[in-house]
């Protein structure tokens, strides 16, 4: 696969990614390295993903890590009520040695997403959600299993992979992963978008949407994300559910009044709520979300939700 | 293949000049990489090297310094070229000015050309100087020339040069550009401006947050490394009926230390302490209890914790009488050596926030050689970027005394306190 491809690829999947990204992607692929990628949450980590399991159609398979989160929840579990079952109906069998052979079968494993996404007869996009919520031990169990394709199960062995997953680590900055980690993945940052890709976000997931409220609300949360008041910064999703929730509403602006009523799809605290009252009605860094170009200081001849160049001419 | 080669590994190693643990692995990646890629393309070359080098966004950072450094384009190269014309033109001509400058007897001085170099870096003021100087001691030069001013020229040339090499050795400068939080994150707490503060503090909240997890991980992921349950794992065997599946473990009870902070909040020292307390505090499991005092001339005790407001801290130093003083640390270490109850003792680590810099430095050392030996641990967090300690005389004298850590940035601060988690 070339860069061209990966790009039409990433197109046809509605992924709005500039060429930096793609050519970290191809990186990744190539060098069949796993991707970690670094950035706040909400930026799309976990999107890169999903698209990249679409681009290349492959299967998902998601590993949620957790603060606890060990090999059995991860890679194997033995079915111990089988097994049990299993050996109280061979209870009189001859040869002990052959039955408990027997009971660490295939048969009686319980494949958990890391050692489902090694043994799958097509290659998988495995996406490890998450990666700095897990506990160090956890991270440093990965490490065979991310540089080698392989996972030692004490019963069965060395159990090395059928299909070569494409890897994606996720992590929210929490805690630092390991150096030993860092040092086996391809890196990705990613930061949240600027207005101009946000609108493309917005027009390729929601492709009905009025284009002026578009720029309109990713005017808006460009200026929530710059403010140092709001603790709990937008994610992307947030953007796309305020604008759906607008223009589920009939609202074809974004006026101080419209934001007030919709604002939580967006901030999910009360004190991001009372911060982002200024901000919103143009106290904030890019001043009134009208969503045209020209410089707002407040002193540009317009009261906000009333800007002349921003509204149409039926006066609304 | 081999002159790519031979440039990757250049690379590669300039990066490892800049602090990237960069390996044979990363250098052969961008080997296979590159062989498969637009080579005329440079950003594409960039992202695809970056990702294969840089595994953080401070690596990213240094790797982008590094990329520019390295790979320069043809029109920068072309630019680069004239301006290093340019420049030796100019250089060659303020040379020529320099040696009519600095003449002795009538005769041109015999300086280094490095030291050349430095006087004409010099700044007016500090050349008017020199050149006083010269003119006191006319009378005098005739007769030992070298003896005479040779000190006094290279004493203001090397602390010239050592400036400029604390500006260079500023990795905020370069940062600054790229991501202002990480710029604040590495610049010197003693450069903040007051605008940085709030997002300075927006900062501290965030790692500590980050440590606040660490230490709720550190605890709870200990895993089994106590001794076996018997009780609970046979009780839990009777759910698979008798066997042994599930092991249990008695977790062993953390003792968590007492801590002791002793923090200088004479004037220079205010603002680190005031963010030191920031994490120090929020950092709610680092200790079961704590003390804290601040001191100048003076000392008082303070309770950190009851001071939630951390603009409270500032309004209750400045109310106190504390701050403007002087820095009497022998004074206050004697404090707390005397009071009763004893602060200090064998299960108690005792902080102490200070950049050294007190009267009567004899006292100081002995009182923190008493405090040492009542004291479990004592560890000292140093506002004063570690390049200066040589420079400084109690640095090293306390320094030899205790175990010191560099804390001039909010990176270094932050490292500080998980070594305190350890």
């Amino acid at each position: 696969m070339d860069m061209a491809t990966l790009r039409a690829k990433l197109d046809e999947a509605r992924y709005i990614c500039d060429d930096s990204l793609v050519t970290t992607l191809l990186v990744a692929l190539k060098l069949g390295r796993p991707l970690l990628i670094e950035g706040a949450a909400g930026v799309g980590k976990t999107e890169v993903a999903k698209v990249m399991a679409a681009a290349l159609d492959r299967e998902l398979v998601r590993l949620q890590c957790y603060e606890g989160l060990d090999e059995s929840k991860a890679l194997y579990e033995w079915n111990y009520q089988k097994q049990l079952l299993s050996i109280q109906v061979q209870m009189n069998r001859q040869d002990p040695d052959a039955l408990t052979q027997s009971l660490f079968g295939d048969e009686y494993l319980l494949e958990r997403p890391l050692l489902q996404s090694i043994r799958a007869e097509r290659p998988v996009v495995l996406l490890i959600d998450e990666i700095d919520k897990s506990d160090e031990e956890f991270e440093a169990f990965l490490l065979e299993l991310l540089s080698e394709m392989q996972v030692s199960i004490p019963e069965v062995g060395v159990v090395r992979a059928r299909s070569i997953p494409f890897v994606v680590l996720t992590s929210n900055r929490t805690r630092p992963l390991s150096e030993a980690l860092r040092r086996r993945c391809a890196y990705l940052y990613l930061q949240y978008p600027d207005v101009e890709k946000e609108v493309s976000i917005i027009r390729a997931k929601l492709p009905n949407v009025n284009e002026h409220l578009a720029v309109q609300v990713a005017r808006a949360v460009h200026g929530l994300r710059a403010s140092d008041a709001i603790l709990k910064k937008p994610s992307i999703a947030e953007t796309l559910d305020w604008v759906s929730a607008l223009e589920a509403l009939g609202m074809r602006d974004l006026t101080p009044e419209s934001a007030r009523q919709t604002i939580g799809f967006v901030l999910k605290s009360s004190e991001d709520m009372e911060a982002a009252g200024p901000v919103l009605s143009g106290g904030g860094e890019d001043g009134c979300s009208c969503g045209h170009g020209h410089d707002h200081d407040h002193e540009h001849g317009h009261e906000h939700g009333h800007c002349g160049r921003c509204h149409s001419g039926d006066g609304t | 293949m081999s002159v790519y080669l031979e440039k990757l590994a250049e690379f590669s190693s300039l990066l490892r000049q800049e602090g990237l643990a960069v390996g044979l692995q990363e250098t052969a990646d961008a080997c296979e990489i590159l062989s498969c890629l637009d080579l005329t393309d440079r950003e594409t070359v960039r992202s695809a090297l970056s990702a294969v080098y840089a595994k953080s966004r401070e690596e990213q950072a240094a790797f982008q310094r590094a990329f520019d450094g390295f790979f320069v384009s043809a029109e920068r190269r072309d630019a680069l070229r004239r301006q290093h014309e340019a420049e030796a033109r100019e250089l060659a001509r303020r040379r020529e000015e320099a040696q009519r400058e600095l003449q002795v007897n009538g005769q041109p001085m015999e300086l280094r050309e490095d030291l050349e170099e430095v006087y004409i870096r010099m700044g007016q003021e500090k050349r008017e100087q020199l050149h006083q100087m010269l003119e006191r001691t006319r009378g005098t030069m005739g007769r030992s020339p070298d003896k005479l001013y040779g000190n006094f020229i290279r004493s203001v040339f090397m602390r010239f040069l050592l400036e400029q090499q604390m500006v260079m050795e500023d990795a905020a400068v370069d940062c600054e550009e790229t991501d202002p939080d990480l710029a604040l994150l590495y610049r010197d707490i003693s450069l903040f401006k007051d605008a940085d503060v709030p997002r300075a503090a927006a900062l501290i909240a965030a790692i500590s947050r980050q440590l606040d997890a660490e230490l709720s991980r550190q605890r709870q992921g200990r895993g089994h490394s106590g001794t076996l349950d018997f009780k609970r794992t046979i009780r839990r065997g009777l759910e698979t009926g008798g066997a042994f599946y599930r092991l249990s473990y008695r977790r062993k009870r953390r003792r968590r230390r007492r801590l002791v902070l002793l923090c200088d909040v004479s004037g220079s020292m205010l603002q680190f302490s005031e963010f030191a307390l920031r994490f120090i505090k929020s950092m709610s499991e680092v200790a079961e209890s704590s003390a804290a005092f601040l001191f100048s001339e003076q000392v008082r005790p303070v309770d950190p914790f009851a001071l939630q407001n951390m603009d409270a801290f500032r309004d209750y130093v400045r109310s106190s009488g504390l701050y403007g003083r002087g820095t009497d640390l022998g004074a206050a270490l004697e404090a707390l050596c005397t009071r009763r109850p004893a602060p200090l003792g064998p299960s108690v680590t005792l902080l102490i926030l200070s950049d050294t810099k007190t009267i009567d430095l004899p006292r100081a050392a002995r009182t923190l050689l008493e405090a040492r030996r009542q004291a479990g641990k004592v560890l000292w967090l140093n506002p004063i970027p570690a390049r200066k300690w040589p420079y400084v005389r109690s640095i090293q004298t306390m320094a030899s005394l205790c175990q010191m850590v560099p804390c001039s940035t909010l990176d270094e601060l932050a490292r500080a306190c998980r070594k305190l988690m350890k």
